[in-house]
């Protein structure tokens, strides 16, 4: 059962991902140079809708893809005490990545 | 390692191929090379994250080592690397879609009484595949023009 609720999280997760960062990308793309310019990027820090935008998408895409990755990992037929192992270091690694990303948007803001 | 014993122990049998299954084992369906595109789309895309947060993190020291590092980006091989990461996302969104539907059965239809020559819900439900090809070509011909243009 806990399997089954980690992969309709990454289902969820992936749905969302579909949006945000297609909405990302397309913002990025369309807006050229100018989306990426020092005054574009310190104009968009200020808001506080991007701010949630990029925590929900940090929080959505670290989960989508250290689950993604556990998944091809336990592939592998690991023994019980290495997939409890993972399970752990992916855990810490995801939120040693979410602390650092986050903390860009947030001082920023 | 003994099979009875692998699975005795890990409710599974043992993965025997690896990675290297993700290429040949046999007959492949087309959508078992999707499962293998969409891994190695996914992989890429992880470290494609990886190297944007390194990137953005440069923002924590000011305008000037953004700048820089903006000027760097926008260079040639690096637009083309860009178009890499789109390619990618478009393929493993499309698709992710199509493993939603079909995990989840809302693709499967009504059970069917098996009869000869016999038929895996798959293959039943191949257009389902197909569309999903034709929307990725469609995007990744999209995405390549606004690259160019």
């Amino acid at each position: 059962m806990r399997e089954t609720r980690l992969k309709i999280l990454q289902y969820v997760t992936g749905a969302g991902l579909f949006i945000i960062v297609g909405y990302h990308l397309w913002f990025s793309q369309m807006g050229g140079d100018e989306a990426t310019s020092w005054e574009s990027v310190t104009e968009r820090a200020q808001s506080a809708g991007w701010l949630v935008f990029y925590i929900l998408l940090l929080v959505f895409v670290i989960y989508h893809g250290l689950h993604g990755l556990r998944t091809i990992v336990l592939e592998l037929s690991l023994p019980d005490s290495a997939a409890r192992t993972l399970d752990w270091v992916l855990l810490a690694v995801g939120l040693a990545i979410l602390g650092y990303a986050a903390y860009i948007p947030i001082s920023a803001f | 390692m003994d099979m009875k014993r692998a699975r005795a122990r890990t409710g599974h049998l043992p993965n025997r191929l690896g990675v290297k299954g993700w290429a040949w084992a046999g007959r492949y369906t087309l959508e078992r090379y999707l499962y293998t595109l969409h891994r190695v789309t996914g992989l890429g895309l992880l470290l494609y994250l990886s190297m944007h947060l390194i990137v953005n993190g440069l923002r924590l020291g000011g305008e000037e080592p953004w700048t820089d590092a903006m000027g760097v980006l926008g260079s040639g091989g690096f637009k083309a690397g860009e178009y890499l990461v789109v390619a990618a996302f478009t393929i493993h969104a499309l698709n992710g879609g199509r493993l939603i539907l079909q995990h989840l059965a809302f693709t499967f239809g009504k059970p069917k009484p098996p009869v000869y020559p016999y038929v895996d819900v798959m293959r039943r439900r191949r257009s389902l595949t197909w569309i999903v090809l034709g929307l990725i070509a469609v995007g990744l011909v999209f995405a390549l023009i606004e690259f160019v243009v």
